[in-house]
């Protein structure tokens, strides 16, 4: 079961439809750790101050911007999330746009909106406006801390998130030198041309098309698992019989786990009103 | 990676053993993160636990496999983990429970792969008197937590008419659980009468929403307010504890004004905290449960 990502609602004009987010598209990569050759164990990763040729801690690490060559301003963390979009919980739409108006290439991410069980209805009315008039939703959000332009479209019987780049990330192709002219063609090479698309015209059916290499590199592993060609590693000892503090003893671990999860044990920040709406800093005193 | 760890906790050596254990697959939790979390908590959580018998639920190969309850007390624990025995009125039971009285003994049954701390409403030294009354409330599909909140909120006004004052905390999953602190001399006989007339007294208020009767048939789409847990042989899910559920969520302690805005805003997400958050809203607020264990009050005759 895939995981809702973000929580909140739809408003436009009058009507607030809540809605969660579920990404409508899913990592399928293989993806590798990196082993030791010699022994198959999981290398891992130290940060390191050149200048001490010392191991520095992530606590210990600021972050900095280069202005210019070797020369840095820092930006601590508070400076940033106070800049940090407020979390508004709301999908707002701004425009109504004929979808053939967006070219493909502002769309990034898209998720699907899945509207809570009272409000089925209004979500409804929403996809069935949105075919009816041919138009699409665009708006803005704020997820993690990041004000995102999204697009909201019918997709099936759902109604479909695209997240979108904005204008100024977007590549203009006068930006590629190295774009030859195109002198242009006499009319027999279009013809020409177009008999070849002629011939292969079809509608897409995405079933058709796979990812050969990614299928090829699953084979690959299957047949290793089969053949049982497994590397161990020797277990690490570690500080046996010595007695450690326990925040030392968990800080390796906890390392470990955040590093797997990429910090999964913290999930992107879930805004809650609720938390302290009533009792931030009230401490109650027994009586 | 199978290896132990010796770790000096409040002036005692712990062993720890597969830290990197994932417990709560969904999410990756580790027994690490969850030993973590016990430790960064433990402020909050001690006093909660202190001279109270308790129940372990224990799951050493995480959420998704199997657990069992344990009642007495590992017989390796280390000589300086405090244990009170329970002579049964079945006299040939005799129970040794663990009793936590310090961050190491978390810490050490933490290590065990206990998940979730369930203590008895009384204390190791006075088995017969509880010190508070507790009531479950435990929304029958397709009622959500929101309905249990709801549901909580009429139980507390019920109770503020009889002059008490209640507090609550979500189970973690679907349920609200209100607690009323008594701390002055009563009996399990009087807790458990006077939880089942509030109970029905509900019941008779909103009888289209809330059930007092345990039977599940009856409980479809609506609140069941149980009050069959105030007995002296059973435990309630302390209070920051862990719960063995598909992410790691707390049983945590609201204010009953976050209860109305979860349901104001219709976002039952507000009403589930996982570890992280539980610890943020310590920092931020303190233990809002404290007056659970100091709050004099007394039932009505």
């Amino acid at each position: 079961m895939p995981r809702a990502i973000w929580s909140g609602s739809i408003s436009f004009g009058l009507v607030n439809i809540p809605v969660k987010l579920y990404s409508a598209v899913r990592d399928r990569e293989v993806h590798f750790h990196m082993l030791h050759e010699e022994d198959g164990q999981r290398i891992k990763q130290q940060l390191v101050c050149p200048a001490e040729d010392k191991v520095v801690s992530r606590e210990d690490l600021v972050k900095g911007y280069e202005v210019s060559a070797d020369r840095y301003v820092v930006v601590t963390d508070d400076e940033l999330e106070a800049l940090e979009p407020k979390a508004t919980r709301m999908i707002e739409m701004l425009d109504f746009v004929k979808i053939s108006e967006i070219d493909p290439v502002f769309f990034q991410h898209p998720y699907y909106l899945v509207p809570d069980e009272q409000s089925g209805k209004a979500y409804g009315l929403l996809l069935a406006a949105m075919r009816d008039s041919e138009r699409i939703g665009v708006g803005k959000l704020v997820m993690r801390g990041k004000e995102y332009l999204v697009a909201i479209r019918p997709y099936d019987t759902m109604i479909v998130l695209e997240t979108m780049h904005f204008a100024e990330e977007v590549v203009s192709a006068s930006d590629i030198e190295e774009m030859p002219e195109q002198p242009e063609a006499t009319e027999r090479e279009l013809k020409l041309a177009g008999q070849i698309i002629d011939a292969l015209a079809d509608s897409f059916d995405p079933e058709r098309y796979q990812d050969d290499y990614r299928d090829a590199v699953r084979a690959l592993i299957d047949s290793k698992v089969e053949g049982r060609e497994y590397i161990m590693p020797p277990p690490v000892e570690e500080e046996e019989g010595k007695v450690i503090d326990l925040m030392a003893a968990l800080e390796k671990s906890l390392a470990r786990a955040r590093e797997q999860k990429g910090g999964a044990s913290r999930p992107a920040k879930k805004e809650k009103a609720a938390a302290g709406a009533g009792g931030r800093g009230r401490k109650r005193k027994a009586s | 990676m199978a290896k132990t760890v010796t770790a000096s906790v409040g002036g005692h050596r712990v062993e720890l053993s597969n830290l990197d254990k994932v417990l709560w697959p969904e999410t990756g939790f580790t027994k690490a993160q969850m030993i973590d979390y016990y430790t960064r908590v433990a402020p909050a959580m001690l006093p909660h636990l202190k001279r109270r018998p308790l129940t372990l639920k224990r799951y050493p190969d995480g959420v998704e496999a199997g657990h069992f309850y344990e009642k007495e007390c590992p017989a390796y624990h280390p000589d300086w983990v405090q244990t009170a025995t329970m002579l049964s009125r079945n006299v040939r039971q005799k129970v040794n429970f663990c009793m936590v009285d310090g961050v190491a003994t978390l810490v050490w049954l933490a290590n065990l792969a206990t998940i979730e701390f369930h203590t008895l409403l009384s204390l190791g030294t006075d088995f017969d008197r509880p010190t508070f009354v507790a009531f479950d409330l435990d929304p029958g599909e397709p009622a959500d937590v929101l309905d249990a909140a709801w549901a909580a909120e009429r139980l507390r006004d019920t109770l503020a008419d009889e002059g008490l004052e209640s507090f609550a905390k979500v189970s973690g999953s679907k349920g609200v659980h209100v607690y009323v602190p008594l701390n002055t001399a009563t009996t399990f006989e009087e807790t458990k009468a006077f939880a089942k007339a509030t109970a029905q007294q509900l019941e008779s208020l909103y009888p289209g929403r809330i059930v007092s009767n345990m039977r599940k048939d009856l409980r479809g789409g609506k609140i069941f307010v149980d009050w069959s847990q105030n007995d002296p042989h059973k435990t309630t899910v302390c209070a920051y504890s862990l719960r063995a559920k598909a992410r790691p969520a707390v049983s945590a302690p609201v204010e009953w004004e976050e209860l109305a805005a979860a349901r104001k805003r219709r976002q039952p997400g507000d009403l589930v905290f996982e570890a992280w958050e539980v610890l943020q809203r310590v920092e931020d607020f303190g233990d809002i449960f404290a007056p659970v264990l100091k709050l004099k009050q007394r039932l009505p005759k």
